[in-house]
């Protein structure tokens, strides 16, 4: 009989007691109208935690589970795309400053496609394209957003007599 | 009121059909966009409102209103990602539909029961707008305090496979939705030293992260999103199925009738808005429902309890606006702006001095929902072809797309890499069953929840048991108490019976 991977339940309740740990610290010298909503959700929160900790070590010393993550991580063929994906998300906000909406997503779309096994250009291109424009066309024509502007959003202002 | 009054009202709204069209067009798009939310479209269009005659104001601003509200559900049954908080709950069962194949009953579901939902309760108020109005009055801070527990409670049972792990991702996302600075001195808590989260926890990022995001990377093990047969299902629609979602909807009739109610009633409260109408109505169809095991799985009522109620909403957000001059929400204190700006004073005297206009405002709706169903109803074979995408495509638009979305509502880029890190978190939960929508309750509530108890406990010098010191407020405790102890001795009886 295949023992449960509990290890991967462990992580929101650390995550969560992490997160009240850090809350209580950053409260521990304010006023009590400050604390009281935190205080109250936070303990019952703690308490919780502690309740499915001691749940999991059950099971685990009677050999039901596992400390093993293991469906965090499957289906394996599939972990390099979640982890590439992640990364180009990062990537695309961290280079929007420079590259602006549109060239930004444009990139981070072609190069998403291509991690997804797309391998023919054209569509890439076209759909590249489309996200991209799309994106132009509602927050940067229709709706004049506080989007970075980059050499595309400044090339069609310069054409349109707007720079 | 007579009846000269509505019939002419009814006849007015119906000779603006050229801008309730339009409007609930602009309404279904900004609906179905995480990101996009009724008050900002309304902001920003607020030149035009404030430039024509207040009845043609008054029609487009509640018309895109509604059409908003219905809206959130497609992207929810579709794709797994609600267009607003008030969606959240549809994609309980909408989206285990569309994965069956069913998606495009499950958007006429959704569309029958948010607007006949709206209607009824629309028609309700118009009848019994004097009576509604002074029901806000008798909630207090104390009772709020229970009916946002009420919320909590609903973490639980929605969560039933697993109770623990429901609560403890619900008081995450409360103690997360406690980020920012406190309500009386404005000192920072827990914002790890982001100006930006001085405010608060915003929804938008929130939602998108722990919906779309973790979505799109758990939908990257499947080709579609749709199983194999539900594929095949979903090439071959045709308009018999948007009939048989028509049926499925007469059957259950009486559900969108009083789940829609909750939403009304929900939604006179100031504050409580769609999100948790809708999960109130979810959890009280799931447990008055004799077969509450199959909820999740994919049923009609998971579609109707959720839809009927965050348009119930949109008729109880606006008693308090027009009987007290409270807004009940956002988007009524932008139409309040506007009409306030057209020269209506809002309060009791309004019915009396302004009569026309007054229930003007509730003909506008009744008339816009009808408008509606007209307009979306053929929409919803064509739309349901979206399950097709292959995921390959799919999952990379909506990850990046959804992030732009996340820096619609306050303009920051901070909050794009905030909804990419509520991505991470719901992926997690999402794998390990703590259930991201208990997660986006708690964030929801987080700061409603917060105001009221730091409000009662001051009222009572820091004293808890004034949280106890209202009779109104202790039938809420003992309904409360009831919601929660109820499915489990019906569980239990369930086991009972089904052990030979």
């Amino acid at each position: 009989l295949q023992k449960a991977p509990l290890g991967a339940d462990l992580v929101i309740p650390l995550l969560a007691l992490g997160f009240a740990a850090y809350f209580f610290f950053s409260i521990r010298e304010l006023a009590w109208e400050a604390k009281a909503n935190g205080v109250i959700i936070g303990t019952l929160l703690v308490l919780l935690v502690f309740v499915q900790l001691v749940r999991i070590a059950v099971a685990v010393m009677k050999g039901r589970g596992s400390l093993r993550t293991d469906p965090l991580w499957q289906p394996r063929e599939v972990l390099g795309k979640r982890i590439g994906m992640v990364l180009i998300a990062i990537a695309f906000i961290a280079t929007l400053k420079w590259l602006g909406l549109t060239l930004g997503l444009l990139l981070g779309m072609a190069s998403s496609l291509w991690l997804m096994g797309v391998r023919k250009p054209v569509r890439i291109a076209l759909i590249s394209l489309g996200v991209a424009a799309s994106a132009y066309l509602l927050f940067i024509a229709a709706l004049d957003s506080a989007f970075p502007h980059g050499p595309i959003e400044n090339a069609v202002a310069h054409l349109l007599g707007r720079a | 009121m007579t009846w000269q009054l509505l019939a002419d009202q009814f006849a007015t709204q119906f000779g603006l059909w050229w801008i309730i069209i339009p409007a609930i067009l602009l309404g279904i798009i900004v609906g179905i966009l995480p990101g996009f939310s009724p008050q900002n479209t309304l902001i920003m269009l607020l030149p035009l409102t404030l430039a024509v005659p207040v009845e043609q104001a008054l029609a487009f601003m509640i018309a895109l209103y509604c059409a908003n509200h219905l809206s959130g559900g497609i992207p929810a049954i579709l794709v797994k990602i609600p267009g607003s908080g008030g969606a959240a709950a549809t994609t309980l069962d909408g989206y285990p539909m569309t994965q069956k194949g069913q998606a495009q009953q499950a958007l006429v579901l959704c569309f029958t029961a948010s607007v006949f939902g709206g209607l009824i309760t629309t028609l309700a108020t118009i009848a019994l707008l004097p009576w509604l109005s002074k029901l806000g009055l008798y909630l207090r801070s104390v009772e709020m305090v229970v009916v946002m527990l009420f919320g909590l409670t609903l973490i639980a049972v929605i969560a039933a496979k697993d109770t623990i792990k429901g609560l403890i991702a619900g008081l995450f996302g409360l103690l997360i939705g406690v980020i920012g600075t406190d309500n009386i001195y404005n000192t920072p808590r827990a914002t790890f030293g982001f100006l930006e989260l001085y405010d608060g926890v915003p929804l938008v990022p929130a939602l998108i992260g722990l919906f779309a995001i973790s979505e799109a990377l758990v939908m990257l093990e499947e080709k579609m999103i749709v199983s194999k047969e539900g594929r095949e299902r979903a090439m071959q629609t045709q308009w018999a199925d948007t009939l048989e979602g028509l049926r499925m909807s007469l059957q259950k009739w009486w559900h969108i009738v009083w789940t829609s109610f909750i939403g009304l009633f929900i939604g006179i409260v100031p504050g409580a808005g769609a999100s948790i109408a809708a999960f109130v109505a979810y959890q009280q169809s799931q447990m008055w429902s004799k077969h509450p095991e199959l909820y999740g799985t994919g049923i009609p009522e998971g579609v109707i309890a959720p839809e009927a109620a965050n348009n119930g909403v949109t008729s109880g957000t606006l008693v308090p606006m027009m009987a007290l001059g409270v807004p009940g929400g956002s988007t009524a204190a932008v139409m309040m702006i506007v009409l306030q700006y057209h020269g209506m004073i809002m309060g009791p005297r309004l019915f009396t001095t302004n009569p026309g206009l007054a229930y003007g405002v509730f003909v506008s709706m009744a008339v816009a929902y009808i408008f509606m169903i007209f307009t979306i109803l053929p929409l919803a074979r064509y739309m349901a072809r979206i399950v097709l995408i292959e995921t390959t495509y799919l999952a990379p638009i909506i990850i990046l797309v959804t992030t732009v979305a996340a820096f619609a509502e306050r303009q920051y880029l901070f909050d794009m890499g905030l909804a990419l890190v509520f991505g991470v978190i719901g992926y997690v939960a999402h794998k390990t069953s703590y259930h991201v929508t208990a997660i986006l309750i708690g964030v929801i509530l987080g700061p409603l929840f917060e105001g009221y108890l730091v409000r009662s406990l001051r009222l009572s010098e820091g004293d808890p048991m004034v949280l106890f010191s209202s009779t109104l407020g202790n039938i809420l405790w003992a309904l409360l108490v009831l919601s929660l102890v109820l499915p489990v001795v019906r569980a239990s009886i369930i086991r009972k019976k089904a052990t030979p």
